[in-house]
C-alpha cells in the first residue's frame, strides 16, 4: 500500500532561531520524499510562506499556509519539570493553525497583525482567546507538540485539564476545525502524552492526526537547531543543557517511516492526506488588488488620470517642437489606453499623488529605473528624463503579457525629507494600509563566525580577530574561504572543536537571523494590507513592515513604491538653496545648460564628488570615452557596469568611440537600434528593440524575452523563445551565422545589462552635479559636506580636492561656525567655506547648536572660561576637542591649540560659586601658560583625529623633500611619465577595491598634495603582500607605469607601508 | 637624632613568565622561547625572550601564528613555577636587606629593597646592585637594578632603564635630571590620564616635571601633584615592608626510613601539635591537612584531610590522617614527611536550649571518613542532577543541611518505580528487522513479549562527549516462566547493549 502522507506542522528558518532550514530546503526534501504536499507553520508569522510557495510551485508541490500563533490565555508552552535542573524561560504556548480557505488565510494574517501591532515596540507579541474568536472562520487548529497548549496542559493539571484545552479550541474552531495532533520523536514522555491525548480525541470524538513537528529538512540539521537555540538564549552549547534537543527526530520523514511509526494508531496518516485535501488555500489566491485612488465625483480614476497627463503634456511638451509635441501626444495616448486596460490608473495616481506631495512640501523628487521609459510618468512629473525626446521603449516599464504590476522608484534626499513622504504615505493609506517591505537579515561570514562562536564557548578577543578577517569583499580569491581566515586568526583547523566550528560557520550561512526593515519599499493597500500579509511593528518608532521582503512581494504580485534616500538628491537640493543665495543666481535643474567647461571636467576625469562617476573604474574610462553630449554621459553611466564588463561588451564600445575600430552592426536592420550605441548592444531596451527588429517579435514577447534570459532556471521557457526568435529572424530573411551572432549578443549581456532609461535618470543627476561642482564649488562642496556619508570619498579627499581647485577652506572656529559648513564671502569677493562644528568628531549635536545659539544672541567668546559658563551643555571632552582641533583659536588669550587645551582643561574645572566670588585668589598668571606649541606633524594628527580630515597642507607635502630623495613622484609628476617607465609613487590611501569583475586585482587610490595617483595589485602580489595591501595608511607603490589615452596607473610590483606618524586617516575599502 | 640618608634599590625584571619557566631550563636559554596562557584551543604568547623576540614573535599570538616562525619553542606558563621563582627572588634580595616591598605585576617581577645603612655590610650602591645581580644571574633570573634616595624614582628608573644598562645608580639630589629624559609610560599612568598629557604634549617626566605646581592641581586634582613629585623624583612614600607569607607548614626529614604507619604516626603527632600551637596563636584552627611523604626511590605520596568545620582537635586530626593513610597507604617506606595546613576559623556551634540534640560534628566526620573509605571519596556526598539530557547524568555534592525540606509532587500519572541498575549490566540481544526478540541477561534467556520503544537521545555532538542512546521498555520471560520487565538501552557510539534498570 502506498502510504498517503503529507506533514502538516513544518517550520522553517522563518521561525528565527526555531528552525534550521530554509523552506526551499523543506521542499526539496518533500520533493525527494515524493510528497505531495506540505504545510508551513512559522512561529507568529508567515515569513517564509512566500519563499515555500515558489519553491513549491516550481517543484509541482502543493504548499499549504499557516503559522504557529502564541496564545496569551492557553498557559505557558510545556518546559522540563520542576526538579529537573533547567533554563526554560517561561513563553506563551502556540497552537498551529492552518488555512483552508482565502477567508482563513485573511483571518490568520489579521491576527497576527492585532496581536504584533498591540505591542508597542518591536517584539513577538500573543494573540488571546477573543482574538482567536474573531478570527476563527476558514482556519484548521492543530493542538500541538510540544510548543502546544494540550501538551503543557496535561503535564501540569493532568489529563482533565488537556481536556478542557482540546474543548475551548473546538468551541472556537468548531467540531469539523480541530484536530487531536500526535507527534512521535521517540521520547517516553511524548508518548505518556500522546495516549492521553487519543482517549480526549476519542471522548470528544475528534480526528488524531501525525505530525511530524518539523524543525529542519535532514536530521543532520538537528546541530544547526541546537546552535540556535543556544544562540537565542545567550548560552554557550556546553551549558544549554535540557535547552538543546534531546534528539534528531524532528525531520521530514518519510510517509513510510510515519505510517509505520503510527501504525498502531488507525487513520492517523490517513488524515493529513485527507485534510491536505480540504486546505483549498495556496497564497498563488492572494486576493490582492491594488488600492483605488479617490476621484472626484462624475470621473474615473482613468478619466481622471487622463486630465493629469494632458496637463502634463503641456507643461512638458507645450514649448518643444510640433513633431515632439505630436509623437508624445501619441505615446501618451498608447500608454493611457494600456494602463485603462490593465487597470494601473489607481497605481499611477497614488504615485502622483506623492510627487505632488513632495513638491508641494519643498521635498526634491525624482523617478529612477524602467519608470522613465514612461511618458505618463514623464508628464506627471514622477519622471525628468523625456522617453519621447530620448526614444526609450515603454515596454521595458510595462506590457500586457507580463501579468505584473509596474515597478517605479523614487529618489528622495536622504534622512528626514524622505521620512517625511514615508510619513505621509502612512497617514493617507492608514496604519494598515501601508508598510514598509521587511528585509531578512541572514547569517554571512561576520555574523556566523561571531555567534556560532559564541555558542562554541570561544573568548570574545579570538572571535573579534576572526571576524575582522573573514572577508567581506567583493571579489573572492581561491584563498579567501572560511577556512583561510579561520587559519589567519590563529585557528588550528586540525583542531576537532575549530573543524566544527569551521563546518557550523558554512552551514549556517544564508539562514534568516532577524526581520529588518527595508530602506525605502513600500507596500500600499488601502485599509486592507493586513489581510494580504501580516504587519508588525519596525524597530523604528512610527514604522510597520509586513513580514515578506520585496523579492517575495513582487513573486506575489504585491506593488510597492520604493520611496529611496539618495544621498546626491540632498546635495542637489542644497545647491538650489545656496547658489542663489551666495552667487546671486537662479538654477533650475530641469533646464541646465550643456556646457563645454563641464564636459571638458568630465573628460578630463576630474570627478570627485560628482554623482556615479568618481570611482575609479569611472575615472579610468572617462579619458576613453571623452563625453561631449548628454547622451554619452548616459552611456558612461551604464557601460562601467559589472553586466556590460563581464558581457564583453566595455572594450568594443570604447575602441569604437576613439575610432579605432570601425561601427558595424550585426545586421543592417539593426543600425537604427544601435547607432546610438556605436553598433555595441548596452541596454536591456535594446534588447528588446533588436527581437522587434530582427524576429517580429511584440513589445511584450521581446520583454518576456529579456525576463527569460535574466532568469537562469527558465531553461524550458528560453528554449521555446531562442526557437521563436531564429523562426522570426529566418522568416527576416537572416542567415544563421548572422543568427548566432545576435542569439550570442543577446544571451551575454541581457543577464546584466542595464536598463538605458534608469542610466538616463541617475546621468541627469550626474550632469547636475558635475555642473554644480565645475561651475559653484563653494556650494557644491559645503552641500556634499553637509550630507556625508555618501559618495566613494570621504571629507577628507573632497576637502582636498576642493582645495586643489582653488576653494579655500577654513578650519571650525567656535567664534563663526555654526553645525554644517557654511559658506563665506572673503574681502577679495571670492567664496570660502567654513566647516561647520558638526565635523568636530563627538561633539553633540544638542551642545553644538547650543554654542551656536548662545553666540548668536549674546556675541562672541571672550575666553575659555567664558565658553565654558555661558554654554554649560558642552561637557568637558566636548571642549577638549573643540580645543585640540584649533576652533577655539581664534578667542582672546589663546594662541594656539594647546593654550587652548591648557585653559579649558581649567575651565572645565570650575569652583563652586562661593569660591568664585574671590576671583582674585583663582586667577592664574595667563603669561605663563607652560605649554608648547603643537608641530606640524601633532597638528595633523590632531585634525585628523578631530575632524577626519585637515584644511592645512596635505600629510604628503611634510614629507616630500624626503621622498624625492627618495625618488618619489608625486601624482601631477606621474602624468608627465612614459608608458612603461619603472617609477615610485607615494601617498594616503584613499580607497581599495577588489572588483567582482577584476578577476582578484586590487585597485587602490592614493593622494598627495598635488591629486590622485593609481596603483594596480596583482593577486601575487596581494598574497604576498596582504598586509600592507590591507592596513596600510600611506604606501609607497613602485613598479612600470601605465600611460594608456591619459588614463595612468602604477602597475605595482613592490609595496612599502610609509609609517604614518599615528595619523588615523580612513580610506573606503573593497566597494 | 639625625634621620639616615634614605636609599632605595629597584629589581626590575622583565618577561618574568618566561625567565620563570626558563631558571630551571638551562638548556633552553639559549634559544627562542614563547610562553602561551589560556587554555586550548584559546592559547596565546603572553611573554617571549630576547631571541624570539628578535624572530618576530610579539604578545598575543596564538600557537598557529607562531608555528610560522621557525625553532620558537612553546612553553606553556605556569603560576607555581612564577611563584617558586618570585619567593625565590625575594628570599635573595632579602638577604641583602630585610625591608622589601613587591610591585610585581603580570608581566614584570618588581621588588624594592630599602638598603639605607647597608653600605657597611654590601659596600656602595653600585656593588650591592652589582652582587645582587650576579646573585640572581645564579638564580637564571636577568634583571635590572637601579639605585636612588627615592622609592618612586628608583621604580621608574628601573622601568625606564634601557636592557643594556643592568645598573643604574643616581647619588642623592640628582632624581630629577636622571628621570628627565625618560617617557611618561613608566608612570604606569591610566589611559585617560595619559591621553591628557599627550595632548598636552607632555612626553616626558622631564616635561611633566617643568609644568607648574598649582595649574597642574587645578586641572588634573591632587593626582596631578603626586605625578608631578614622581617626575622629580620627590614623591614620598611609606614603606610597607612585605611580611613573610604566613604559611602553616611543617617539614620533618627522617633519620631511616619508616615502613610501619603506626610509627609514622608519633612523628605526625608531633608535627600536628606544632601547625595547632601555631594556628592557635593567631586564632585560628586547622581546616585542612595535607600530608605529603617522599618515599624511598623517589616519588611522593600526598593526601589531604578536610574534616566539614576547621578543628584544632590533635586526636581527631590523628584518628583522620590514620584512616586516610590506611586507606591509601603509602607504596613505599617514607622518608621525610611534610605537613601543610590550611587555616580557618575555630568552629563555634551555638546549641539552643530545646532544640534536639545534633550528633558531634567531629564524630560524624570521623564517621564519614570511614564511609569514604570503603566506598570511595567521589561517591560520598549528596546526588545532584545536571542540565543535560545525558541519561544518568549526576554529581556527587558534600553534603549540607537545606534552609528547607522542599517537597514536590508529581500530577495526574502513576510512576512505575524503576531500579537502576549501576553500572548497568552488559546483555546480549537478538533483533530481527529492528524487533527485540530476545536477550541474556544474567546468564539466563529471555524471550521478549513486548516492547516500547525506541527511546531515542543524543547530545554533545559538537564535543568528545558526544552520545547517543536507544531504549526499550520490554516485558519478557524466561522458559521457566518467570516475567522480567526492564530498561534495555543501546549506546549508539560504542553499538553496546546494557540493562539499564528493572521495573518493580
Amino acid at each position: 500500500m502506498t502510504s498517503r502522507y503529507v506533514e502538516l506542522h513544518a517550520a522553517s528558518a522563518f521561525s528565527f532561531l526555531e528552525g534550521a532550514s530554509q523552506p526551499e530546503d523543506l521542499i526539496e526534501r518533500a520533493v525527494e520524499l515524493e510528497m505531495p504536499a506540505m504545510a508551513l507553520l512559522d512561529r507568529n508569522g508567515v515569513y517564509g510562506s512566500a519563499r515555500f510557495h515558489t519553491s513549491a510551485k516550481r517543484n509541482c508541490v502543493r504548499a499549504h499556509v499557516g503559522a504557529e500563533v502564541a496564545v496569551s490565555s492557553l498557559g505557558p508552552r510545556l518546559t522540563p519539570h520542576a526538579w529537573l535542573p533547567h533554563q526554560h524561560i517561561p513563553e506563551h504556548a502556540r497552537i498551529p493553525l492552518l488555512c483552508e480557505s482565502r477567508e482563513g488565510y485573511q483571518n490568520l494574517c489579521q491576527l497576527i497583525t492585532r496581536f504584533k501591532l498591540r505591542e508597542s515596540a518591536k517584539g513577538e507579541g500573543s494573540a488571546v482567546l477573543d482574538d482567536l474568536r474573531e478570527y476563527a472562520s476558514g482556519l484548521i487548529c492543530l493542538t500541538g507538540g510540544d510548543e502546544g497548549p494540550l501538551a503543557s496542559a496535561l503535564v501540569s493539571g493532568g489529563e482533565d485539564a488537556g481536556r478542557q484545552i482540546v474543548e475551548q479550541l473546538v468551541n472556537i474552531y468548531g467540531r469539523q476545525s480541530v484536530y487531536v495532533e500526535l507527534q512521535r520523536h521517540g521520547e517516553r514522555e511524548q508518548e505518556w502524552r500522546n495516549q492521553a491525548a487519543l482517549r480526549i480525541a476519542c471522548s470528544l470524538h475528534l480526528p488524531v492526526i501525525a505530525t511530524n513537528g518539523v524543525r529542519y529538512a535532514r536530521a543532520h540539521e538537528r546541530e544547526v537547531l541546537d546552535v540556535f537555540t543556544s544562540i537565542r538564549n545567550h548560552i554557550n552549547l556546553d551549558r544549554a543543557g535540557r535547552l538543546l534537543s534531546l534528539n534528531s527526530q524532528r525531520h521530514i520523514r518519510p510517509a513510510a517511516q510515519m505510517t509505520q511509526l503510527f501504525r498502531d494508531v488507525p487513520g492517523a496518516i490517513e488524515t493529513t492526506a485527507d485534510l491536505s485535501e480540504r486546505l483549498q488555500f495556496e497564497l498563488s489566491d492572494l486576493g490582492y488588488a491594488f488600492p483605488r485612488y479617490p476621484v472626484p465625483d462624475g470621473e474615473t480614476m482613468d478619466s481622471f488620470l487622463g486630465k493629469r497627463v494632458a496637463e502634463g503634456v503641456a507643461r512638458r511638451y507645450g514649448q518643444k517642437t510640433s513633431d515632439l509635441l505630436e509623437r508624445a501626444k501619441k505615446q501618451m495616448e498608447h500608454e493611457l489606453k494600456l494602463i485603462a486596460k490593465l487597470g494601473f490608473a489607481g497605481y499611477f495616481l497614488i504615485v502622483w499623488d506623492i510627487v505632488q506631495f513632495c513638491k508641494r512640501n519643498d521635498i526634491l523628487i525624482q523617478g529612477r529605473g524602467s519608470a522613465a521609459n514612461s511618458a505618463v510618468c514623464y508628464a506627471l512629473e514622477i519622471t525628468a528624463v523625456d522617453p519621447v525626446g530620448m526614444d526609450l521603449l515603454f515596454e521595458r516599464f510595462l506590457s500586457e503579457s507580463r501579468g505584473e504590476w509596474p515597478d517605479i522608484d523614487l529618489d528622495l534626499p536622504s534622512e528626514e525629507k524622505r521620512e517625511q513622504a514615508i510619513q505621509y504615505v502612512y497617514q493617507r493609506y492608514g496604519v494598515l494600509g501601508a508598510a514598509m517591505t521587511a528585509n531578512v537579515i541572514c547569517y554571512r561570514g561576520r555574523s556566523a563566525a561571531r555567534e556560532v562562536g559564541k555558542a562554541l564557548g570561544f573568548d570574545q578577543e579570538s572571535l573579534g580577530r576572526l571576524s575582522s578577517l573573514v572577508g567581506h569583499f567583493e571579489w573572492k580569491g581561491p584563498t579567501d574561504t572560511m577556512a583561510h581566515s579561520f587559519q589567519h586568526a590563529g585557528f588550528d583547523l586540525k583542531h576537532p572543536r575549530i573543524a566544527k566550528y569551521l563546518d557550523l560557520c558554512m552551514r549556517i550561512q544564508d539562514l534568516p537571523r532577524h526581520l529588518g526593515q527595508h530602506s525605502g519599499g513600500m507596500v500600499i493597500c488601502q485599509g486592507q494590507l493586513n489581510s494580504v500579509v501580516p504587519l508588525e511593528r519596525a524597530s523604528m518608532p512610527g514604522r510597520t513592515i509586513v513580514q515578506w521582503d520585496k523579492e517575495d512581494c513582487a513573486d506575489l504580485g504585491i506593488i510597492k513604491v520604493d520611496l529611496l534616500g539618495l544621498g546626491m538628491m540632498a546635495v542637489l537640493k542644497d545647491c538650489l538653496e545656496l547658489i542663489p543665495q551666495h552667487y546671486g543666481e537662479r538654477v533650475d535643474l530641469a533646464q541646465l545648460p550643456e556646457d563645454e567647461e563641464v564636459y571638458l571636467t568630465l573628460q578630463k576625469a576630474d570627478t570627485v564628488g560628482m554623482f556615479q562617476v568618481e570611482s575609479r573604474a569611472q575615472m579610468a574610462s572617462l579619458p576613453r570615452n571623452k563625453p561631449d553630449r548628454f547622451y554619452d554621459l548616459v552611456v558612461q553611466v551604464a557601460i562601467i557596469r559589472p553586466g556590460p564588463i563581464v558581457g564583453k561588451m566595455m572594450h568594443p564600445y570604447m575602441r569604437r568611440r576613439q575610432k579605432k575600430e570601425p561601427v558595424s552592426y550585426p545586421h543592417p536592420s539593426l543600425e537604427p537600434v544601435l547607432k546610438r550605441t556605436l553598433g555595441v548592444p548596452l541596454f536591456q531596451e535594446q534588447l528588446l528593440r533588436i527581437a522587434m527588429t530582427v524576429a517580429n517579435f511584440s513589445g511584450a514577447e521581446a520583454e518576456e524575452l529579456r525576463r527569460a534570459v535574466g532568469m537562469r532556471r527558465s531553461w524550458e521557457r528560453m528554449k521555446n523563445l531562442e526557437g521563436k526568435l531564429r523562426a522570426g529572424m529566418t522568416a527576416n530573411g537572416i542567415g544563421p551565422k548572422v543568427q548566432e551572432t545576435i542569439i550570442e549578443n543577446i544571451s551575454s549581456f541581457a543577464l546584466y545589462g542595464f536598463p538605458e532609461s534608469h542610466a538616463a535618470s541617475f546621468a541627469l543627476l550626474a550632469y547636475a552635479s558635475a555642473y554644480f561642482k565645475v561651475k559653484y564649488l563653494a556650494a557644491f562642496t559645503c552641500a556634499i559636506l553637509n550630507n556625508q556619508p555618501m559618495g566613494f570619498y570621504m571629507p577628507a579627499v573632497l576637502v582636498k580636492d576642493a582645495q586643489r581647485h582653488g576653494l579655500r577652506v577654513k578650519p571650525i572656529d567656535v567664534q563663526i561656525s555654526r553645525w554644517a559648513c557654511t559658506i563665506e564671502h572673503e574681502s577679495d569677493g571670492a567664496l570660502s567655506m567654513r566647516l561647520g562644528l558638526g565635523y568636530a568628531k563627538g561633539l553633540r549635536k544638542r551642545a553644538g547648536d547650543a554654542l551656536v545659539v548662545e553666540r548668536i544672541s549674546r556675541g562672541a567668546f571672550h575666553s575659555a572660561e567664558d565658553l565654558t559658563l555661558r554654554v554649560p551643555g558642552l561637557s568637558r571632552k566636548e571642549l577638549t576637542l573643540l580645543a585640540r582641533v584649533g576652533a577655539m583659536n581664534s578667542i582672546e588669550g589663546v594662541s594656539h591649540r594647546r593654550d587652548a587645551l591648557w585653559q579649558v582643561d581649567r575651565a572645565g574645572r570650575l569652583e563652586g560659586p562661593l569660591l568664585r566670588q574671590q576671583s582674585e585668589w583663582l586667577r592664574e598668571d595667563s603669561a605663563g601658560l607652560p605649554l608648547e606649541q603643537m608641530t606640524t606633524s601633532e597638528r595633523l594628527v590632531a585634525d585628523y583625529a578631530g575632524t577626519g580630515l585637515t584644511v592645512g597642507r596635505h600629510p604628503m607635502h611634510y614629507r616630500r623633500s624626503e621622498l624625492r630623495r627618495q625618488h618619489v613622484l608625486s601624482a601631477s609628476e606621474l602624468r608627465r611619465c612614459r608608458d612603461g617607465e619603472i617609477v615610485r609613487a607615494a601617498g594616503c590611501v584613499i580607497a581599495r577595491q577588489r572588483p567582482g569583475t577584476a578577476k582578484g586585482f586590487i585597485f587602490i587610490s592614493m593622494e598627495d598634495e598635488t591629486g590622485i595617483a593609481n596603483v594596480i595589485v596583482t593577486p601575487d602580489l596581494y598574497e604576498r603582500q596582504r598586509l600592507v595591501v590591507t592596513r596600510s595608511k600611506f604606501l609607497i607603490a613602485e613598479g612600470p607605469l601605465q600611460n594608456q589615452d591619459g588614463v595612468i596607473h602604477v602597475k605595482a610590483i613592490n609595496l612599502i607601508e610609509l609609517s604614518d606618524h599615528d595619523l588615523r586617516t580612513s580610506s573606503h575599502d573593497f566597494h | 637624632m639625625s634621620r639616615p640618608i634614605e636609599q632605595f634599590a629597584c629589581v626590575y625584571a622583565q618577561e618574568f613568565p618566561v625567565q620563570a619557566l626558563l631558571r630551571l631550563r638551562p638548556e633552553l636559554r639559549g634559544g627562542p622561547c614563547a610562553v602561551l596562557e589560556g587554555t586550548p584551543p584559546s592559547q596565546q604568547v603572553c611573554s617571549c625572550n630576547t631571541s624570539a623576540l628578535d624572530l618576530g614573535v610579539e604578545h598575543g599570538m596564538t600557537p598557529v601564528e607562531l608555528e610560522t616562525i621557525p625553532s620558537v619553542i612553546a612553553l606553556a606558563r605556569s603560576a607555581l613555577e612564577e611563584v617558586s621563582t618570585r619567593t625565590a627572588l625575594l628570599e635573595c634580595i632579602g638577604s641583602f636587606s630585610p625591608s622589601l616591598e613587591e610591585l610585581t605585576d603580570d608581566g614584570a617581577f618588581v621588588c624594592v629593597a630599602d638598603i639605607s645603612g647597608t653600605e657597611r655590610l654590601h659596600g656602595q650602591p653600585t656593588s650591592l646592585a652589582r652582587a645582587l645581580i650576579d646573585r640572581m644571574h645564579v638564580l637564571g633570573v636577568y634583571a635590572s637594578v637601579a639605585t636612588t634616595g627615592n622609592f618612586h624614582a628608583a621604580v621608574c628608573l628601573a622601568r625606564g632603564m634601557p636592557p643594556s644598562d643592568r645598573v643604574g645608580i643616581v647619588p642623592q639630589g640628582q632624581e630629577a635630571s636622571a628621570l628627565a629624559p625618560l617617557p611618561l609610560r613608566v608612570l604606569g599612568l591610566d589611559p585617560e590620564r595619559a591621553e591628557t598629557f599627550e595632548l598636552w604634549g607632555i612626553k616626558t617626566l622631564g616635561a611633566l616635571a617643568s609644568l607648574p605646581e598649582e595649574p597642574l592641581i587645578a586641572r588634573v586634582g591632587q593626582d596631578g601633584k603626586r605625578l608631578r613629585q614622581l617626575a622629580r623624583g620627590t614623591a614620598p612614600h611609606l614603606f610597607v615592608p612585605i611580611e613573610p607569607p604566613f604559611a602553616l607548614d611543617e617539614f620533618i626529614e627522617l633519620d631511616s626510613p619508616v615502613e610501619l604507619l603506626e610509627s609514622l604516626l608519633f612523628v605526625l603527632g608531633a608535627l600536628l601539635g606544632q601547625l595547632i600551637v601555631r594556628a592557635a596563636n593567631r586564632a585560628l584552627a586547622l581546616a585542612a591537612v595535607t600530608a605529603t611523604l617522599a618515599l624511598e626511590g623517589g616519588g611522593t605520596h600526598s593526601r589531604t584531610v578536610r574534616p566539614a568545620l576547621p578543628s584544632n582537635d590533635k586526636r581527631l586530626w590523628i584518628k583522620l590522617l590514620h584512616m586516610d593513610l590506611e586507606m591509601h597507604p603509602p607504596g613505599a617506606a617514607v622518608l621525610s614527611l611534610r605537613l601543610a595546613a590550611e587555616p580557618g576559623r575555630t568552629a563555634k556551634v551555638q546549641l539552643g536550649l530545646f532544640s534536639p540534640q545534633l550528633p558531634d560534628a567531629t564524630r560524624l566526620d570521623v564517621t564519614l571518613a570511614r564511609i569514604r573509605a570503603v566506598v570511595g571519596e567521589e561517591n560520598v556526598g549528596s546526588p545532584v542532577l545536571n542540565d543535560t539530557h545525558r541519561p544518568g547524568d549526576f554529581t556527587m555534592q558534600p553534603f549540607k543541611v537545606a534552609a528547607q525540606q522542599e517537597r514536590q509532587s508529581s500530577v495526574g500519572c502513576v510512576v512505575t518505580p524503576l531500579r537502576q541498575l549501576r553500572p548497568p549490566e552488559d546483555v546480549t540481544v537478538i533483533v530481527r528487522e529492528h524487533d527485540l526478540l530476545a536477550f541474556f541477561f544474567r546468564h539466563r534467556r529471555y524471550e521478549v513479549e513486548r516492547a516500547f520503544g525506541p527511546w531515542l537521545g543524543s547530545g554533545d555532538w559538537w564535543s568528545s562527549a558526544r552520545w547517543g542512546t536507544q531504549s526499550w521498555d520490554v516485558v519478557a520471560r524466561h522458559p521457566d516462566g518467570s516475567l522480567i520487565c526492564g530498561c534495555l538501552v543501546r549506546d549508539v557510539v560504542q553499538s553496546r547493549w546494557q540493562m539499564a534498570g528493572l521495573y518493580d
